[in-house]
């Protein structure tokens, strides 16, 4: 692809609109490849999948008492993923953050893409797939309804309610930027666009129900936001299990959300700014506001865990505290400490201006989020579950090679869903950074962001 | 006399903001604006009423906490399943499927609403649209009578208009 | 948005001289409450009936302690969010109630002399539970919190003060960061917030059911405090609206819109940690946990406490302050923020007394007039800082530019 022209640090709207488009531009074999990498790993995990929906879940490692484990924790890992973007478009607009414009496209994408990842891990988790419309009420001649004091049940509203908002807001904030590029399209793409824009002109009785319509819209992902992941929470803490029954599940499972989220948005955005030229859109400046969020996040992640311990000791529950001393110091207690070094530890080194502001550095501490998120939700879950009431029950779980393409198809399904509209759809809002273009200009101009 | 079409295309948005007000008290006759961003300072210009998605959006609202409410309550009373011994109608968990319905029907018209007052899809394109209002330009397109045509031109022109043109309808 | 240049240029005609707004009326006001209130505490003592005096002195502690910090803790969150709505104004409004902080700390070692009328552990030891709730240690954490809160908080005032920080907080339309300094103590005196008010909760609410335990308790009890002190600011700006003359800051009604959206916002915040607990505790229907729930929402005399204590503090706000004019109607707001912060001293009694004396509201004039005495300590201490609110919301100032 054409080469990044150096940084112009007084864009206009129609230097925004080069960059972005020029995005959009037919890609390279090198692309392709990597597009093609993603969804030959997606193929082999539906086929593995195939197998286990007709051999049945014996095919993973799911045995008692650990009957939940890696499929659910990719389920939560993946819904959390998904809570960035809509904190960053949705909650950082209410709050009229001037920063949020370059990466809320991005993230929003991600949260889509992430929704439906995650969407598919019930399915994949159900032994007879077939009959996952149960969860859904309709009327049958048995009479039997989904139970809704169950938070399963609870969980496939919010899920749902997410996705389809998530889409419904990302949708909204993608027509204005798609019709501005059909204007500069060519062939089947000026087709494809003009389908997709909906003959949207920007005139002013447009904007006008658009600009009220996307404040309600923010205004209502907000709430929505809290609830999903306090919804995916109270799957685990409407339960009695010892690690698992504990108030502070909902607003901590959030937090987390939001610090693995834009941890991962970050890791994305900070490759794809140096492979698809767009320094001139998405400067430092984002970066160091990023990192702030992921450092508080970070914070209120370890106020939860020491509060867990503290409770556990204050209670004086005897099966409670024998959990935890399992959770820390029993087989997997390895994870548990991975898990604080990469949540707890690494993020402090974001109290340092100088690393908020170096790429490399931030992409390294983002990677090491991830992965302690990835791991808190094991420990929590499975954790959990291989030491409960019964020292009789008592088992240890180990992931199938089933499971574990699985997961690692989850991660090329999104990242190659994830590189096939980074191409195809704009990437950035031109609108929103047009919107924002004179604070764009401020943040090109700060040589250091440290400089006060 | 012919009704034509006069368009006029501003670098920025005070400037278009400028000319709208202009043309409004000299009431030349109706108008539209393009542009490439959502301007607060055309919206004030052009002095419409807050738009009405706000009801649509309220009315989803009201509408996904009763079907909460129906579907939960229904249900239940459908199949009296004893659940943990939990009340048959218990609030807590069904406040939570009111409120993801709440949001997700508010959502839902609020986005069916914004299409449908926006008048998309549209298959015509509004007279004047030109490529560069969605990029860089905010255009101001005036439809009146031949007689008036000069005077809105340099009503345009004052208020810094780059380009006027003059189409016929 | 237009109107804020035009506004701001009117204003800057001429900054007024303000007369004293808390002047020698409110002080010997409040002096005059504070004697009513020590001389009904002592009087209650003597008389026997010290539990209730103590229980009272409790409540109003935890109480206004949370108005005055969390209030402070909201100018350092303006700082980390870089706030510019108001100019300097809401960060002199956010540290206006400080100084009681100090007054807090002092009275909290009072609580040592009712200690085994308000620690039911104190009479009855736990001996599980006896390395973290004995009576040395608690005192030792807890008034090293508050007074490392305190002492942090005092800083933190200091640098916002400087004429530095003052000209960031003017500067509305530049993205460069507030000021090294305050870099450094908005961040601590947040979390030593959340952290000190954890304890604070866990050791002075908690305990005194000390077989209870909620995870989320302490960041549900900041949560509140937090509120309060959302909602004390925005009182006080109504309040000053008319008092301050023609042309002040919170005659600008996007001000008062954004003071709205905040009291809005968290109030749901608030209801949204107290539901979380509420309804874990009510599917594992726990015994070790339920009771304390039952107790206060679902058997009387409480359950009315507790249902008042969600509609003033919740949904009043959240029903009233929905629409946009009526957040930037000021006798709206202000009626919306006192009912408010009269739930949150109930939600406060609601959450120690039944621990201490379950079958009866102890509430007659004893209460009462501890409470007008706690009152007018907190209102002595914020005479200076409301003075400053007043003479910054008169100079003048430009606010900011943002497009609603």
């Amino acid at each position: 692809m054409a080469a990044a022209p150096k940084i112009n640090r007084e864009p206009s709207f129609r230097d925004i609109d080069r960059s972005v488009l020029r995005v959009m531009e037919p890609a390279g074999r090198a692309y392709w490849a990597w597009v093609g990498f993603c969804f030959t790993l997606v193929g082999i995990a539906a086929a593995l999948w195939m197998r286990q929906i007709y051999s049945g879940l014996g095919v993973t490692g799911l045995r008692q008492p650990v009957m939940w484990a890696i499929y659910i924790t990719n389920f939560v890992f993946w819904v959390g993923i998904a809570h960035s973007g809509t904190l960053i478009s949705a909650i950082l607009f209410l709050f009229r953050t001037k920063w949020r414009t370059a990466v809320y496209r991005a993230a929003e994408t991600m949260t889509i893409f992430a929704v439906a990842t995650a969407g598919l891990f019930p399915l994949v988790h159900l032994g007879r797939v077939w009959f996952f419309y149960w969860l859904l009420p309709y009327p049958n001649e048995r009479s039997l309804q989904p139970d809704f004091r169950s938070p399963l049940v609870w969980d496939a509203f919010a899920v749902s309610t997410y996705l389809t908002i998530s889409a419904l807001f990302w949708t909204m904030g993608l027509i204005p930027d798609i019709a501005n590029a059909r204007e500069s399209a060519t062939g089947w793409r000026k087709t494809f666009y003009t389908v997709l824009a909906m003959g949207w002109q920007g005139t002013d009785r447009q904007w006008r129900h658009y600009s009220m319509a996307y404040l309600l819209m923010a205004g209502l992902a907000t709430p929505l936001v809290l609830s999903v992941h306090s919804v995916v929470s109270w799957d685990f803490a409407m339960a009695i299990n010892p690690g698992w029954h504990s108030t502070i599940f909902a607003p901590y499972f959030v937090a987390g959300a939001i610090f693995s989220g834009v941890a991962m948005v970050m890791t994305l955005l900070i490759p794809m700014r140096k492979l698809l030229g767009i320094e001139d859109l998405l400067t430092e400046w984002h970066f160091d506001n990023l990192a702030k969020v992921v450092l508080l996040t970070s914070l209120v992640v370890s106020y939860a865990y020491i509060t867990e311990a503290f409770m556990t000791w204050y209670a004086g529950d005897p099966i409670e505290q024998m959990t935890f001393h399992m959770r820390y110091f029993g087989p997997w207690g390895w994870m548990y400490w991975v898990m604080v070094l990469c949540n707890c530890v690494i993020p402090l080194l974001l109290f340092s201006p100088r690393i908020r502001v170096n790429l490399r550095a931030l992409w390294v501490i983002t990677i090491f989020v991830n992965i302690g998120m990835w791991f808190e939700r094991f420990v929590i879950i499975a954790g959990s579950l291989t030491a409960n009431f019964e020292p009789s029950q008592w088992a240890s779980y180990r992931p199938s090679i089933t499971e574990i393409m699985i997961t690692v198809g989850s991660f090329a399904w999104f990242l190659g869903l994830f590189s096939l509209f980074c191409r195809f759809l704009p990437i950035f809002s031109m609108t929103e950074l047009k919107e924002g273009i004179v604070w764009l200009r401020k943040a090109l101009k700060m040589d250091r962001v440290t400089a006060a | 006399m012919s009704t034509i079409a006069i368009i006029g295309s501003f670098a920025d948005d005070a400037r278009c903001a400028n000319a709208i007000e202009e043309l409004r008290a000299a009431k030349v006759g109706e108008f539209n604006t393009f542009s490439p961003i959502p301007s607060h300072r055309i919206e004030h210009a052009i002095g419409r009423k807050k738009s009405p998605v706000r009801w649509i959006v309220l009315a989803g609202g009201i509408s996904g906490v009763l079907t909460g409410l129906a579907i939960t309550i229904g249900t239940t009373y459908e199949w009296r399943l004893n659940a943990g011994g939990k009340p048959l109608l218990s609030w807590p968990p069904f406040i939570v499927i009111c409120f993801e319905l709440m949001v997700l029907l508010g959502g839902i018209f609020g986005f069916l609403g914004v299409l449908g007052l926006s008048g998309i899809p549209a298959t015509e394109i509004a007279p004047g649209y030109n490529g560069r209002f969605g990029e860089d330009r905010f255009g101001i397109v005036v439809r009146c009578d031949e007689a008036e045509a000069a005077r809105v031109e340099s009503m345009m022109r004052e208020s810094g208009a780059e380009e006027v043109v003059r189409e016929g309808v | 948005m237009s109107t804020n240049l035009q506004h701001a240029d009117h204003e800057r005609a001429k900054p007024q001289a303000v007369e004293s707004v808390a002047g020698a009326t409110m002080q010997t006001v409040a002096g005059a409450m504070i004697v009513v209130g020590a001389i009904a505490f002592v009087f209650a003592l003597v008389r026997g009936a010290a539990a209730i005096a103590w229980q009272a002195y409790l409540v109003n502690l935890l109480f206004f302690l949370g108005v005055a910090q969390g209030a402070l803790v909201a100018s350092a969150a303006f700082y980390l969010t870089q706030a510019k709505w108001g100019g300097s104004t809401p960060y002199r409004l956010g540290e206006a109630f400080a100084p009681f902080l100090w007054v807090g700390f002092f009275l909290f070692f009072g609580l040592y002399f009712g200690r085994s009328l308000i620690f039911p552990w104190v009479t009855h030891p736990i001996p599980q539970k006896a390395a973290w709730l004995n009576i040395p240690f608690l005192f030792a954490r807890d008034g090293i919190g508050l007074g490392v809160m305190a002492a942090a908080s005092f800083a933190f005032i200091r640098v916002s003060r400087s004429d530095e920080a003052r000209a960031w907080t003017v500067a509305t339309d530049d993205i460069a960061l507030p000021p090294h300094s305050i870099r450094v103590f908005a961040p601590l005196v947040s979390v030593l917030f959340a952290v000190v008010y954890t304890l604070i909760s866990f050791d002075l609410v908690m305990s005194l059911a000390p077989v209870w335990r909620s995870t989320l308790f302490g960041w549900y009890f900041f949560g509140g405090a937090f509120w309060s002190g959302l909602a004390a600011m925005a009182l006080v700006a109504t309040v000053l609206r008319g008092r301050l003359g023609e042309h002040n800051l919170f005659t600008n009604p996007t001000v008062m819109h954004d003071f709205g959206k905040m009291v809005f916002a968290f109030s749901v915040f608030w209801v949204y940690l107290l539901f979380a607990q509420y309804i874990v505790i009510w599917y594992g229907d726990l015994p070790v946990e339920t009771f304390f729930i039952v107790q206060r929402a679902h058997h009387m005399p409480w359950s009315p406490l507790s249902v008042a204590c969600v509609v003033l503090i919740w949904l009043i706000p959240f029903t009233v302050l929905m629409s946009v004019r009526t957040k930037k109607t000021p006798a709206i707001l202000g009626t919306v923020t006192v009912l408010g912060l009269v739930g949150m001293w109930l939600e406060r009694y609601v959450l120690v007394v039944p621990s201490l004396s379950l079958d009866a509201i102890p509430f007659g004039p004893t209460q009462f007039l501890i409470t007008i005495g706690f009152l007018g300590a907190f209102l002595i201490s914020a005479v200076p800082g409301l003075n400053r609110v007043a003479q910054a919301a008169t100079s003048g100032e430009p606010v900011g530019d943002d497009v609603e």
